[in-house]
């Protein structure tokens, strides 16, 4: 009879433990997937800061957010594809009794480093978020905390786990995808994260942000090499998303050409990364319209090197960090020569791009050509056109491209350059560039009451409602 | 009367008496009568109906077979005479609409999956299938069909076991409605259970039937697009500027069509305007690199769809000896279907044979084998695999089906109508969205086979005159092999992708049998008995990464890349059932039955594994009473009543946490949580159920009827329940929630007239169910009042929630003004959706369904037809949602109110005026732009209007069957001497849908047995309704 029959509800094809550092791995790759997405139903952030536009579907750079899942797969991807993983590969560390304090330590802070990222993400998407109450399968109905209360508990957590990354034990090391457990870099990457979450409250709390930005400084990524980037291989489903959703090896679709909004202004400055960003069409760069048809023969299309299958997915850069930094000298955050971050911002990001082209002539040139770029006047820090932030928030928009999420924060928060969202022909009137992502349409049956508690909370839950740090 | 015989089906029989002997005829339901032999060498007898006592034989739980005046619940029996009259190859299909209660969804897909649930839906996430029990072995009716098969989303409906019975072989079927009916079945019959009983030989007797058939199909174009005829390709652009491309194709520069636009919002026809088509780039086709007039479609879609064929062939042997019977029955079936490239073969034995070892020891056995072999099944769902998604959702109204087809027959290579680039050459072009639809059906074609093996051996010993001993042993086995295929060409990479499944379940019942009169006037009969279920099921699925290196070669070895592990499953369950029944009559007045069953189940946690459930119910047959039996045009009435418990055991490992594994990047390996959080505190769940019956007939039984009331709670309903993300998980297993069904069933018939050579009956079957979801689950500020089923394309989702029928469908809704009560228009005249997409936009249940079914008898001539009926129930379109989007439907075109194109500019007069008010309460004043298909659409997807504007009523009356049978007068079949019977049929099936309010579907259609034809309410791709005509011939020898 069944009593003899134990092992009949067992699963014997998948096992009911594993290695943390196996769920710690999948996290870095959900984690890469979702913000390196150009799939219209995860993240239209690219369409959003008019690095791309679409050919015939024009939902998307219309801001109709509310006819595929959209909102839903940004937030799955991040709660179950990320933070769920983490949050396992903790537990599971925690548990192990034969290792020691130490190694507990330093695994747990590469933990930490990669959850706080992934919860400023949501934080900084979203708004008012699940997070106290969070990661509880017990409670279906977990109630959002406040966006700002959120951060500072993240920053708290960032700032507790910094010291641990220098701890003596054993990191992740095969599976750790960004270092392969180089700590020297991890700790270099904990700070540059801890500068880049501070600054982004530089305008709604200037005194915590200083203090975090100073503490940050001094230990950022110094090169490329340091660069956090998800290593993705030929072979899918290790494939870069791009690949996936835009190489003809693997889509037959062309929903994408560059927009005219960033191609016109790199073809005026005769901007070196255009070979790297876009294909040429009759031997020029050709933007289509943003929000309207174009045919996409007629136009660049995103280049041949960023849909190559193993085209990594950057997380965070040095190019990015050297513009923080010159954006902290300017506020006074720290002390230094702004000009000099930025140049070195503008190097490295030319820099990288170069370096990746296929024909090793062009590749060895990167420095060079930053140069002669930042030779122009409309490109010296001096002479660009604007205030810093103008400056730094177009240069940065330009090196961030195929980085949609971070160059739509950054964008949020500089407030530069001016964009304009598709108007005039048959566009429906009065369209706004988000600023803010609604919750996803299932919380409304999943999770109802908090959500609508949340949306209240921080003002309605539109596209429109600025975050609490989006103060200009 | 110490001689016995019996009669072979025809009557006739034969035994030696002396004259002066007795011979006492007898027939169940009939009057016995006695005659006196004399000298005669043939006496024929007939027999009076005896309706008086009205004690026809059903077959009950765990084959009991019990009079009608005994049963204490609602048990609904046709023959195999209405079930096989219109020859549906589907035995589920043919019980559509003839019992009352049992909700049949057939769909239109070749070999489809049909839906079968029995009062209601009471399970809010599991498996809502009626039980489907064949002589004594349990065949589930579920489906392996992927989960976005099920949602919607695309996939290939493959059909469940149950649709490879094979109808010739039915004797009867008996649907088993309620729980105190299934009670004996264990946690399986919560759902109710559809009780196959096949024919059996009879002793001395030996007797051949040959049925021969063939129906042609053909879609009912009522339930299929009709298209706009004024604009072709193209999404409009801004303004007309871009209505064309500009180009040279072959014969100067000329204007060329929108070829990678999947939609007709283009340039207005003009027959007189030379433009390049696709066509144009084909190299082989005779207009190549020439411009052709701008004119719509001769042939639309509707042309794509080819006449199906259906031949039936069966044979099937009853006979017997002095102490044995015997069976034998074998049909092939073969459907084309109205795809191209579609066909499904059948081949259905079956065997059974009983031997009385000794007079006390009989010995039994039966098996039946199925072998079906599909080749190109319908896609399903939003899937280029369905022709579906392109014609109704997706499509250009100038291109012409038949020249698809021609463009593909000629090299067989994807010379699609959707080129990717307009001004590429052939060879260095491809489809960008949509396939030629033919290339599509011929190269990407999916094949499968199910071998389904299903029998028992069993041994009834009679151990003393009031108690037997029955065991039996009974195996169920099938084998399923899937195979789909995307060639090089195809607008996806290519790719090969197999399936392999093996199930097979053992089911051992040792059963003691009682019937003892205890006094004269009380009887006593009952059961005692134990069931052992052992089942396994052991999948394997796999399929090539990121393409294919040669052409045409479908292994999984020919991969592009590595491919990724297989996705393996291994599923036991074991399940230990005790139980025993006790029923006692009194005098043909009152009985009483009481049953009870305990279960043991291994997919719950040790200590939550065991449950009890019993049941009671009595009846009191009223027309014999005394008082009432003299009564002559009393028939017969009785009144039931019953009470009932079933528990049922969780989902196969729904108790234990396990991770996932997907494909690690180098050697660098990944594992996962689970989507699903599972849950060890799992205790059964429990169906509880009363129902009162009463059951009359009248005026010698020409008219009566069948009435019951139920009314059952399913409570700790086991759930995988969605839950936010934020959760860290997509789903979890809780054991809560009540969902209610109540209902009225109503089944009657009358024979209107009865004449020598003429008869009319009416049957009638009615059911009303009404279903509420009473809870969820949590209390108080954490209580869960909806729970998300599936959330679907097109932003609408089906739920339970709390105080709401089961399955209701939420999304926008109409925003209404506070004042006037008027729908409220935006400022671009499209209708204002509310901000929230939880509003409750539609209810799928219906409000009742029902049959009438007819027969008329004219001495051999016979004619019956079936009307089918559903009132009611919600349905949204997702292929309206784009479709009239993307510009195919004769409403986007046309003239609006002031008589102006309503795709001209509004400037100009166009564009489309909706009934309401503007946010002001004022009327509408404000045409919708209707001249593009991205935003200033007035219809479909891209305004983003209310999904409520797409919810459709999906009530019908269906002509479901026809059939007009002529049998032979006997004086001719005599003559030829071989044959005992001929009878001739003509036959139809859903030749008419005499109503319906879904303008081009079929409001039945839907996606198969699986979870969300458990809640209905979505079409997606939907095929259009199939009529079916045809004869077929019976020879008996």
């Amino acid at each position: 009879c069944v009593d003899s029959l134990d092992e009949y509800n067992v699963d014997t094809k998948r096992p009911s433990t594993a290695p943390p550092v196996t769920l710690f791995s999948n996290a870095l790759k959900g984690l890469a997937d979702t913000l390196t997405s150009p799939n219209v139903n995860v993240n239209n952030y690219r369409l959003y800061v008019q690095h791309w536009t679409t050919t015939t579907y024009l939902d998307e750079p219309r801001y109709n957010v509310t006819a595929r899942i959209i909102p839903e797969s940004f937030w799955r991807g991040l709660y179950k594809g990320v933070i769920s993983d983490l949050n396992e590969s903790r537990r599971l560390v925690n548990a192990d009794e034969f290792i020691s304090q130490e190694t507990k330590d330093v695994q747990l802070a590469q933990i930490e480093v990669v959850e706080v990222l992934t919860w400023a993400a949501l934080v900084n998407t979203f708004g008012n978020i699940p997070y106290s109450e969070s990661m509880n399968p017990e409670n279906p109905l977990p109630k959002y905390d406040d966006a700002k209360t959120v951060y500072d508990a993240i920053l708290a957590r960032l700032d507790a786990a910094l010291p641990k990354l220098q701890s003596k034990g054993t990191p992740f090391s095969d599976g750790d995808l960004l270092y392969k457990g180089n700590m020297a870099q991890w700790v270099k990457f904990g700070n540059s994260l801890k500068l880049k979450l501070a600054m982004i409250i530089a305008d709604s709390d200037p005194a915590k942000a200083k203090t975090m930005v100073a503490e940050a400084a001094p230990n950022v990524f110094t090169s490329n090499a340091d660069n956090a980037a998800f290593p993705y291989i030929s072979t899918p489903p290790n494939y870069n998303v791009i690949a996936q959703n835009l190489n003809p090896l693997y889509t037959s679709r062309q929903d994408f050409v560059a927009s005219e909004t960033i191609v016109n202004p790199m073809n005026e400055l005769n901007d070196p990364r255009r070979a790297q960003f876009f294909t040429p069409v009759g031997g020029k760069y050709v933007g289509g319209k943003y929000g309207m048809l174009n045919t996409y023969a007629d136009f660049s299309h995103v280049s041949d090197l960023i849909i190559e299958p193993d085209f990594e997915g950057l997380l965070l850069d040095y190019s990015e960090v050297e513009f923080l930094l010159a954006e902290a000298v300017e506020r006074g955050f720290i002390a230094g020569n702004a000009a000099n971050h930025y140049n070195k911002a503008v190097t490295a990001s030319i820099v990288y791009w170069t370096s990746q082209d296929p024909d090793t002539e062009v590749a060895s040139q990167g420095s060079a050509r930053a140069a002669a770029y930042l030779a122009q006047p409309k490109v010296a820090y001096a002479t660009a056109k604007g205030n810093w932030k103008e400056k730094i928030g177009f240069q940065k928009w330009l090196a961030l491209y195929n980085r949609g999420w971070e160059s739509w924060v950054e964008w949020r928060r500089l407030d530069f350059p001016k964009l304009s969202p598709p108007s005039g022909g048959n566009v429906p009137a009065g369209l706004a560039i988000p600023v803010r992502m609604i919750y996803p349409i299932v919380e409304q049956t999943l999770n109802g009451s908090n959500r609508a508690a949340a949306a209240d909370a921080i003002g309605g839950d539109e596209l429109t409602t600025k975050l609490w740090w989006d103060k200009f | 009367t110490t001689r016995g015989t019996t009669t072979d089906t025809d009557g006739k029989y034969s035994i030696s008496a002396a004259s002066g002997t007795t011979l006492v005829f007898s027939f169940i339901g009939f009057q016995s009568q006695e005659v006196v032999v004399g000298s005669q060498s043939v006496i024929n007898v007939s027999l009076k109906n005896d309706v008086s006592q009205l004690q026809e034989v059903v077959v009950t739980a765990l084959g009991q077979e019990r009079k009608r005046n005994e049963l204490v619940y609602a048990a609904q029996q046709i023959n195999n005479e209405q079930i096989v009259q219109a020859r549906n190859p589907n035995v589920m299909n043919s019980l559509a609409g003839k019992i009352a209660g049992l909700d049949i969804k057939t769909n239109n897909n070749l070999g489809g999956s049909t839906s079968a649930v029995i009062r209601g839906y009471k399970s809010i996430t599991g498996n809502n299938q009626a039980l489907w029990v064949i002589d004594g072995v349990p065949v589930t009716n579920a489906n392996n069909n992927s989960s976005d098969q099920q949602t919607g989303r695309s996939g290939t409906d493959y059909g469940n076991a149950a649709s490879d019975i094979n109808p010739d072989n039915i004797a009867s079927v008996n649907v088993l409605k309620g729980a105190a009916a299934t009670a004996l079945y264990g946690s399986r019959a919560a759902n109710g259970v559809i009780l196959v009983t096949t024919k059996q030989g009879r002793k001395n007797s030996f007797d051949v039937t040959v049925n021969s058939g063939v129906t042609w199909g053909k879609i009912d174009k009522s339930t299929y697009v009709k298209y706009q005829k004024e604009y072709g390709a193209g999404y409009g652009g801004d303004g007309s500027a871009n209505k064309f491309y500009r180009g040279n194709l072959g014969s100067g520069e000329g204007d060329i069509a929108i070829f990678d636009a999947d939609a007709s919002y283009g340039a207005k026809f003009d027959p007189n305007r030379m433009v390049y088509q696709w066509d144009a780039l084909d190299p082989s086709s005779p207009t190549y690199g020439q411009m052709t007039p701008w004119v719509a479609a001769k042939n639309g879609p509707d042309a794509f769809f080819q006449t199906a064929v259906t031949s039936n062939q069966s044979v099937s042997i009853l006979g017997g000896g002095e102490n044995t019977t015997f069976k034998a029955g074998f049909t092939r079936s073969d459907e084309k279907g109205v795809l191209p490239n579609s066909k499904l073969g059948k081949n259905l034995f079956n065997f059974s044979a009983s031997f009385d070892l000794t007079k006390k020891l009989t010995i039994s056995a039966n098996a039946n084998y199925s072998q079906v072999k599909g080749v190109g099944r319908y896609g399903t769902g939003y899937d280029g695999k369905n022709p579906n998604q392109q014609f109704r959702q997706w499509f250009q109204t100038n291109v012409d089906i038949l020249e698809q087809k021609a463009a593909y027959f000629r090299n067989r290579q994807d010379v699609t109508w959707n080129w990717g680039d307009p001004r590429a050459p052939f060879d260095q072009n491809g489809p960008i969205y949509s396939e030629n639809p033919y290339f599509s059906r011929y190269e990407n074609f999916s094949n499968d086979s199910r071998d389904n093996f299903f029998g028992y051996a069993a041994a009834v010993y009679k151990i003393a005159p009031w108690v037997d001993l029955t065991t039996r042993f009974a195996y169920n086995g099938t084998q399923d092999m899937q195979e789909e295929r995307i060639a090089f060409g195809s607008a996806d990479p290519a790719q090969y992708k197999r399936f392999n499944r093996g199930f097979n379940e053992t089911n051992l019942d040792v059963i003691f049998n009682f019937r003892k009169a205890i006094t004269k006037d009380i009887n006593f009969s009952g059961l005692a008995g134990g069931s052992m279920r052992r089942s396994t099921e052991n999948s394997i699925r796999a399929q090539t990464n990121g393409g294919m290196v040669v052409p045409g070669l479908y292994s999984l070895s020919n991969s592009a890349n590595p491919i990724e592990a297989p996705v393996e499953t291994y599923r036991r369950i074991g399940v230990d059932g005790l139980y025993a029944q006790a029923s006692f009559g009194y005098k043909d007045l009152v009985n009483l039955d009481l049953t009870a069953r305990q279960d043991k189940s291994t997919t719950l946690s040790k200590d939550n594994n065991t449950y009890f459930y019993p049941a009671i119910g009595a009846n009191f047959n009223i027309s014999n009473l005394n008082a009432l039996k003299s009564l002559g045009w009393l028939t017969m009435a009785k009144l039931s009543a019953n009470y009932a418990e079933v528990g049922n055991d969780a989902p196969w490992g729904s108790t234990i946490d396990v991770y996932d594994k997907p494909t690690g990047i180098g050697n660098v390996p990944y594992f996962t949580l689970r989507n699903t959080k599972n849950n060890p505190d799992l205790k059964p769940e429990r169906t509880k159920s009363y129902e009162f019956g009463l059951e009359s007939a009248f005026l010698n039984d020409r008219v009566g009827f069948n009435f019951t009331y139920y009314r059952s709670s399913t409570l700790d309903q086991i759930l995988p329940v969605s839950i936010t993300a934020a959760t860290g998980y997509a789903f979890r297993y809780v054991n809560s929630g009540e969902v209610q069904n109540k209902g009225i069933e109503i089944s009657a018939y009358v024979t209107p007239i009865r004449v020598q050579d003429f008869s009319w009956t009416v049957n009638v079957n009615f059911a009303r169910n009404r279903n509420k979801v009473i809870s969820l689950y949590g209390e108080g500020e954490t209580e869960v009042t909806n729970v998300t089923i599936a959330s679907l394309q097109g932003g609408v989702s089906i739920n339970a929630a709390k105080g709401q029928p089961f399955g209701i469908i939420r999304g926008t809704n109409f925003v209404y003004h506070e004042g006037t009560g008027q729908k409220v228009v935006k400022a671009n005249g499209i209708y204002a959706a509310t901000s929230s997409s939880a509003e409750i936009i539609g209810n799928p249940n219906p409000d009742w369904i029902g049959g009438v079914s007819n027969t008329l008898k004219y001495k051999t001539l016979s004619l019956s037809f079936l009307l089918d009926i559903r009132h009611g129930g919600d349905v949204w379109s997702l292929d309206q949602w784009y479709g009239e989007g993307t510009g195919l439907y004769p409403i986007t075109a046309g003239l609006n109110e002031l008589g102006n194109p309503k795709r001209s500019p509004v400037s100009e007069g166009g564009g489309v005026l909706f009934p309401g008010v503007q946010a002001d309460g004022s009327p509408n004043t404000v045409r919708a732009a209707n001249v593009d298909g991205n935003g200033a659409t007035a219809y479909g997807y891209p305004g983003n209007p209310p999904r409520a504007m797409y919810i459709y009523d999906a009530s019908y009356v269906k002509l479901r069957e026809v059939a007009l049978t002529y049998a032979l007068p006997q004086a001719i079949v005599s003559k030829l001497r071989a044959f005992k019977q001929i009878d001739v049929s003509l036959i139809g099936r859903n030749l008419w849908i005499l109503h319906k309010n879904m303008e081009f579907q079929d409001p039945e259609e839907g996606l198969g047995s699986g979870l969300l034809n458990g809640a209905g309410g979505y079409q997606s791709g939907a095929y259009p309704a199939v009529r079916n005509y045809g004869f077929n011939v019976k020879f008996r020898f």
